[in-house]
């Protein structure tokens, strides 16, 4: 073995007391994390600074900083890998590592915030796809997984070099032989690990974007000023690569000082990632301008509160702070080591302080994306209200496990360096021999075209969304014919009639077909049939027929009484309702014509006042002013249904579901299944094989 | 191979059959997956579709609405789910008062965010919360633009009469630590043909409460109007209209107040608490 690996294989076999210091202070501040969070258990939320006006605050924010920290690593592994670029080979194992630490600590901050996280299960209870927390839930598992194995694939030729290291100890020799799944080394094993990294690396890429404009789809799809934004998407994107490239970079200066892998981590590797963060900050900038000149161009409405906080009031300290961290100095620092030649000599440290600005000052912006926001609803806040709750002032609960978890994710990346060669011991040796034999190697086993057709996945999402659902035609409410008995009054006798089909409005609307709706819900339409009547609900497909009510007020004698007033009221679920009164004519009748939009029977009752001449009179008559609508959720409503909505479930189930399916075909077909069949003999014999192997 | 523009044809209609064939495939099976009836939960005891107008013109800004659904709904401190906010559109308008009920919205965005279902329509229209479920990610609150749900964020203070009844969502309580609660209209209230707390309470007769498909609302002084004469016909409006909620509730401009405005109300306060002291 070379004198370059064992300094690589020495950050796995040795342990110095620096190592014991830094793990002891990590766990220290875990378990101080956990004591506030055994508080919060047990107190409740009460604990933070959150209250009802900002609901959500230092954990959402960790949540979205660690889920944008984990973004770059495998996206730049990825684009890294499908491009094949020569200088990849050191970095790429630091750079998946991040994405799988940083995961693991940012999924949990979203249990954290939860009130109730012991109904966790609820989510696959009774989840509902049409709800952003659940493509979340969707998005971020998908994503973890894929990213575990895209970290564990390449590292197989590794750890069966590991297995037969004599130094280790036994438990983790085995450990690393069980890992190393019957690796040898033969050239069908490694056609097929580089098929399966290959594939793994190009469903990365579009799953590592759709995770991170799924995050910033929990606060995009709500009716929130500063979040109510259409450009969140790719503006979280490019936040998500801009922060996590500057972990990556961050990550290298680390281990390389720590490690002493200066033979692998160049200047070259900070100057091209250094250039690479550059041309991401500069692309935040753009959409800073653009997120923010949009918003305060015009501020409207509550915008106007927001823009006002952030940019002189309130936030503006915290804004601005994060807008020079975030983009304005490290974009001109980089531009100084990067761009003139007189600062080339400080290329590693100009970039290495430029990404640790830009990891603090992402921290920030999404705190600033958070939390004022939450501060300017709509409605003005803090009314009867005292001050503390309705400003966030994160608690030490809070602080304790935001700090837990900063620690978290260095005690996981520090065992894992210990655990794991955190160099790729066999890429970079096969590199080094392709730079030093300078000899292209066969493009035989480079990435297989086949099995990705843009015309498959397109057309059925397009067909989804043009199919339109037809019309059920319901029942149509007959016109009413009240009647009203004949009086047994002393001097009244009540009538009522159907009237015609007099009314202006509805005579051209009754001819038109009825839209579906009482029990039967239709789901499936609603997204791309929506309906353009002003209040959405359902009556608005039956119009109800007007009713003329006919009361004829006669004396004892059966003579007409001309010219009375009699009162019209109508019994309604909570009170009465009266219609006034009218006159009766010459002929005793008095009419009265109701054209209102009222459904089912109702008693109505007519009253005669009485006067100096005639006693008093009531009549009670029950009118029937058409069939109630069948009870139906109201057709305005969209993504509120009980179950799945096509429309929404179909691509989320389809994008990871395909998601899914390469997993299991690149891990459990390929490294799993085939792999096995061609290592040459059982397990017992691979400890003697892999020696032979690294020779080849 | 050769590509011909006979080969390419057929890849485009190879393209276009399949694109035929997925369609009628999902129409076909699409009604067949996904469910058509509602579950029984989503069914209200009876068929209305409960509305409430609230006339600006006639809120005095008292709050006895509130202090009455906090007595009957035992709710929490800090929390007010009819909430009496003093708005001031623009300055020569003045401030008015405006009690915020939840709007039971007919497209309401915390039941389209709920990863549970824990918030969810029912077919009388009321947005009814199920504290048996909720998981307490506060995404509703985040998503309400009402700032209509409060969270229990510690242990809600109990009442022996609040914890004599077991947990039902038509009254929304024993209150439980790490849940989302808001107004519900209360459907316990509805059963009985009475009209909601605050409704009931107004001595203004501010609040009507009412069926819209019997067309009349009704306030607590027993004053029946007609639905459609106030809310369509009349100036009235809802609630940020322009968000697309499609609230269940209205409200009467406060045109020609019965009250006295917010900040005359506060002058006159003043003075009559200054007199004592000028009696001396």
């Amino acid at each position: 073995m070379e004198a370059r690996e064992q300094n690589l294989l020495r950050s796995v076999l040795e342990n110095t007391w620096r190592f014991y210091v830094w793990v002891g202070f990590l766990i220290v501040v875990l378990l101080w994390g956990l004591f506030a969070y055994i508080q919060q258990l047990r107190d409740g939320l009460i604990v933070t600074g959150m209250r009802d006006q900002i609901s959500w605050g230092l954990y959402i924010t960790n949540f979205v900083f660690f889920i944008g920290i984990s973004h770059a690593g495998t996206l730049i592994s990825a684009i890294l890998r499908v491009t094949d670029t020569g200088w990849r080979t050191p970095i790429t194992r630091m750079a998946e590592a991040i994405t799988v630490f940083a995961l693991c600590i940012g999924g949990p901050m979203v249990m954290i915030d939860m009130g109730r996280p012991d109904r966790m299960l609820n989510l696959f209870r009774y989840g509902r796809i049409q709800s952003p927390i659940i493509w979340d839930v969707l998005g971020v598992s998908t994503y973890l997984t894929g990213c575990i194995l895209y970290f564990y694939i390449p590292m197989i030729p590794d750890l069966a070099f590991l297995a037969v290291q004599p130094k280790l100890a036994s438990w983790r020799r085995r450990l690393y032989s069980t890992l190393a799944i019957g690796w040898t080394g033969t050239p069908q094993q490694k056609a097929l690990l580089e098929k399966a990294i290959s594939f793994m690396a190009i469903f990365i890429i579009p799953l590592a974007v759709s995770v991170h404009t799924v995050v910033s789809w929990i606060f995009a799809m709500t009716l929130r000023p500063g979040w109510n934004s259409s450009i969140f998407g790719p503006y979280f994107v490019i936040g998500a690569i801009y922060s996590g490239t500057a972990g990556v970079i961050f990550s290298m200066y680390v281990l390389r000082r720590v490690f002493h892998l200066q033979d692998y981590v160049e200047e070259l590797h900070f100057r091209n990632l250094g250039l690479l963060l550059l041309a991401f900050s500069l692309m935040y900038l753009y959409f800073n301008i653009n997120e923010y000149l949009t918003a305060g161009y015009k501020l409207e409405g509550s915008e106007r509160l927001l823009m006002e906080r952030l940019f002189v009031g309130d936030y503006a300290v915290l804004f601005w702070v994060a807008q020079s961290l975030c983009v304005f100095i490290p974009a001109a620092l980089m531009i100084a080591v990067l761009g003139l030649k007189r600062y080339h000599r400080y290329t590693i440290p100009g970039v290495v302080f430029s990404s640790a600005l830009v990891i603090v000052g992402a921290w920030v912006k999404r705190y600033i994306i958070v939390v004022p926001t939450l501060r300017s609803p709509y409605l003005p806040s803090g009314q009867r209200l005292p001050w503390e709750w309705t400003h966030y002032h994160p608690s030490w609960v809070e602080w304790s496990i935001t700090a837990a978890a900063v620690a978290g994710f260095a005690l996981i990346y520090t065992l894992m360096v210990k655990l794991f060669p955190i160099v790729s011991i066999w890429e970079t040796r096969e590199q080094r021999e392709k730079e030093e034999v300078a000899v292209p190697q066969l493009p035989g086993e480079s990435v297989p075209v086949r099995w990705w057709k843009p015309g498959d996945v397109f057309p059925i999402l397009a067909i989804a969304a043009l199919l339109l659902f037809g019309s059920r035609s319901a029942s149509a409410a007959g016109p009413a014919k009240p009647k009203l008995p004949k009086a047994t009054a002393i001097t009244v006798e009540w009538k009522t009639v159907p009237a015609v089909q007099a009314s202006r409005e509805s005579a051209a609307d009754e001819s038109t077909p009825l839209l579906p709706r009482g029990r039967v819900f239709m789901y499936t339409g609603r997204l791309f049939t929506l309906e353009t009547s002003h209040d959405g609900s359902a009556e608005d497909d039956v119009k109800p027929s007007p009713v003329a009510v006919t009361a004829t007020l006669r004396d004892s004698s059966g003579a007409p009484i001309s010219f009375k007033p009699v009162e019209f009221s109508a019994k309604t679920g909570l009170g009465t309702l009266a219609f006034g009164s009218r006159p009766t004519l010459a002929d005793g009748k008095a009419q009265l014509v109701i054209k209102d939009r009222r459904y089912g029977t109702y008693p109505v009752q007519v009253v005669f006042r009485g006067d100096e001449e005639y006693a008093p009179a009531t009549f009670d008559v029950t009118v029937d002013f058409g069939v109630r609508p069948a009870p139906s959720l109201p057709r305005a409503g969209v993504l509120i249904t009980p179950y799945a909505t096509p429309y929404i479930a179909a691509p989320f189930l389809l994008f990871y579901g395909a998601m899914w399916v390469a997993f299991i075909y690149a891990f459990g077909y390929l490294i799993l299944w085939k792999m096995r069949k061609f290592s040459p003999a059982a397990a017992v014999a691979q400890t003697k094989t892999a020696p032979a192997a690294r020779g080849a | 191979m050769a590509i011909t523009r006979r080969g390419f044809v057929q890849f485009l209609a190879q393209g276009a059959g399949a694109f035929v064939a997925v369609g009628v495939a999902w129409k076909a099976s699409v009604s067949k997956v996904f469910h058509e009836v509602l579950p029984s939960r989503s069914l209200a005891p009876g068929n209305q579709k409960w509305v409430m107008v609230i006339d600006l013109a006639k809120c005095d800004g008292c709050r006895d609405c509130t202090k009455a659904c906090t007595a009957m709904h035992f709710v929490p401190p800090m929390q007010e789910w009819i909430k009496v906010f003093e708005i001031t559109d623009n300055e020569a308008a003045g401030p008015y008062f405006l009690p915020r009920p939840c709007m039971q919205c007919d497209n309401p965005p915390c039941v389209r965010g709920c990863p549970v279902g824990a918030t969810y329509k029912r077919t009388d229209g009321v947005v009814i919360q199920d504290d048996d479920r909720c998981i307490g990610c506060r995404n509703c609150i985040a998503q309400c633009p009402y700032s209509a749900r409060s969270f229990n964020w510690g242990e809600p203070p109990h009442t022996s009469q609040e914890l004599a009844r077991p947990y039902n969502v038509e009254y929304n309580y024993p209150h439980r630590k790490g849940t989302v609660e808001k107004c519900i209209f209360c459907p316990e209230h509805l059963r009985m043909g009475k009209l909601p707390a605050c409704a009931a309470t107004c001595k203004m007769g501010a609040i009507y409460f009412g069926d819209k498909l019997d067309d009349a609302v009704t306030n607590g002084k027993g004053e029946t109007i007609q639905f459609t004469k106030i809310a369509k016909r009349g100036a009235s409006f809802r609630l940020m209209e322009e968000l697309g909620t499609e609230p269940s509730v209205y409200y009467l401009p406060p045109a020609s107040r019965k009250y006295p405005a917010p900040d005359e109300k506060a002058k006159t306060e003043t003075a009559q608490s200054e007199m004592p002291g000028m009696a001396h």
